[in-house]
């Protein structure tokens, strides 16, 4: 069974805007998973059903075989976390150790090993120096780290990040990026709600969404090599995917999916002519 | 800005800064009663020289003692001005046509000066050594014996601390919100009052709705790392007395007693 299961769901703030519409698919433990799409075509409201903050109205989600409701949802918040867009909205704590701590106190962790636990997870992103800074002397891509580091204390199985990096400076976006993919190295099972082309890329499954409903679900280089399917629906095609398709129509076939493998495929393709 | 929304808190390591936040707060209940009783200037002395060694021992500096001052400046002399009207008792001190000025006005308004003196001190010096989420522990300790009648103290501790931490976050907004207003014309400094009314409005408006928006948003983050309301969960700040606490209190009520005994005997 995949760890995460999402089967039929719908949800709709009211009559006239329907967020999500019979979306199902299922997600494997230890993958990162991209969702990509317009705004308002759903994305934070599934992000939201899945983390149980969103009362499904109808179909089901399970994570770990346990349905989502309300029954079940202190129990799978043990196991799932989630990074929001505002840096600022989800700092609780007066100061990063506070914020860490957090999450332990609702954990019921033993106060002997908190400390312990917070100066482990703020030295893993980087902010041990920090610990008693308050938000305010903090960078936006420090704030996510300290939100990163408050979720990963509590040593969850899935994180879902929805549009962590949207706010932040290009210096920002990637130290978050960086922290994404060590997580999906440390077989944390990762959901990036995202409209970096290049992140998609590097992810396992990539999900598209569009007007509520499920578009498409794939690897990402499968998704993208059906450009003409994606530019329907207006969405960006990466670079290296645009790349693919010109030496397509010329019936040359390139196989790699990053910009240096291209670099590298093209110049051995001159070479041999 | 930020020096106007509380009495601003003075990272340094000292021995006011490390007492119990507990401590520092009985000590300063005890402490206004204290200076509210006497009428006789040696009580006044003494605990002059008391809080005189507590803002050294907190090694904060005079001149911010001095600072906070400063707002009452004008509530003084208003004080005396009145007294001198009013009060016409005592000796004359000087006469100025019809006009006599009585010892006992002047008396007076010392004594309300020194008293007032004295509280900002000890406030400033609560504020100063004092991180706001300590006080706010010290505040809820106090409001357990509530939890009886089902007073939620930790609900509110938790709302407090959170509404401290988020007065830089929204000061910060207004001065957004403020620069996008005049950016697009809007006068917040001239005009007659009913465009000020309507200026102020179009500050308030969007700071209300982003707060809101960062309310549900913050309560969504609360969730999501597993806060359930009422619910248990362990502290990781945990306040302990220590000998020095019990010391503080204790001079705190000596000075008390001594403030009694001049009340009665002096």
């Amino acid at each position: 069974m995949s760890l995460i299961e999402v089967k039929n769901v719908y949800y709709a703030y009211n009559e006239n805007s329907v967020a999500i519409d019979d979306v199902s698919f299922s997600l494997e433990e230890g993958t990162y998973t991209t969702v990509i799409g317009h705004n308002g075509s759903g994305k934070s409201t599934l992000a939201k059903m899945i983390a149980g903050l969103l009362e499904i109205q109808k179909g089901s989600i399970t994570i770990n075989g346990l349905a989502v409701n309300a029954e079940n949802i202190a129990r799978i918040r043990r196991d799932l976390g989630i990074v929001f867009q505002n840096p600022d909205n989800q700092f609780i704590g007066s100061t990063v150790r506070d914020d860490i701590a957090f999450g332990l106190e609702n954990k019921l962790v033993a106060v002997e090993n908190t400390e312990r636990i917070i100066e482990e997870y703020a030295a893993k992103v980087g902010l041990s120096d920090h610990l008693d800074y308050e938000p305010q002397n903090l960078s936006g891509g420090q704030k996510q780290r300290v939100a990163i580091a408050g979720i990963m204390a509590m040593k969850p199985k899935i994180i879902i990040f929805d549009e962590a990096t949207s706010m932040l400076d290009p210096k920002g976006k990637k130290e978050i990026k960086q922290l994404m993919y060590q997580l999906a190295e440390e077989e944390i099972t990762v959901i990036s709600i995202t409209h970096d082309i290049e992140e998609v890329m590097q992810s396992d499954n990539c999900i598209v969404l569009n007007k509520g409903k499920l578009f498409m679900q794939d690897k990402p280089e499968k998704v993208f090599a059906d450009a003409e399917k994606l530019r329907k629906i207006n969405l960006d095609i990466p670079f290296v995917m645009q790349v693919k398709e010109v030496f397509r129509n010329k019936k040359i076939k390139l196989k790699a999916n990053d910009l240096k493998g291209m670099a590298e495929e093209l110049w051995r393709l001159n070479s041999k002519r | 800005m930020n020096n106007l929304v509380f009495g601003k808190y003075i990272p340094i390591d000292s021995f006011m800064h490390r007492l119990d936040p507990r401590a520092k707060l009985i000590g300063l209940f005890v402490m206004i009663f204290a200076i509210f009783l006497p009428k006789s200037w040696w009580a006044f002395l003494a605990i002059g020289v008391l809080v005189l060694l507590a803002l050294i021992s907190a090694k904060i500096g005079i001149r911010m003692i001095v600072q906070s001052f400063k707002p009452m400046i004008m509530m003084m002399i208003f004080l005396l001005v009145i007294n001198a009207l009013t009060v016409k008792t005592g000796d004359i001190l000087f006469t100025y046509g019809t006009f006599a000025l009585y010892s006992d006005a002047l008396y007076n308004t010392l004594f309300v000066i020194v008293r007032l003196l004295l509280m900002i001190s000890l406030t400033t010096l609560l504020t100063a050594t004092t991180k706001p989420l300590d006080l706010t522990l010290a505040i809820e300790w106090l409001l357990k014996p509530l939890e009886i009648v089902k007073f939620p103290t930790y609900e509110v501790a938790l709302m407090v601390s959170i509404a401290l931490r988020f007065i830089p976050t929204i000061i910060e907004e207004t001065i957004r919100i403020m620069n996008a207003q005049k950016s697009r014309g809007v006068d917040f400094e001239n005009g007659n009052l009913s465009s000020k009314i309507s200026s102020i409005l179009s500050l308030i408006v969007p700071l209300f709705s982003v707060a809101f928006e960062r309310a549900y948003e913050l309560a969504d983050a609360m969730e999501a790392r597993g806060y359930v309301p009422g619910a248990e969960r362990t502290r990781y700040h945990i306040l302990r007395f220590h000998l020095r606490d019990f010391f503080y209190i204790f001079i705190c009520i000596a000075a008390l007693a001594f403030s009694i005994f001049t009340r009665i005997y002096l």
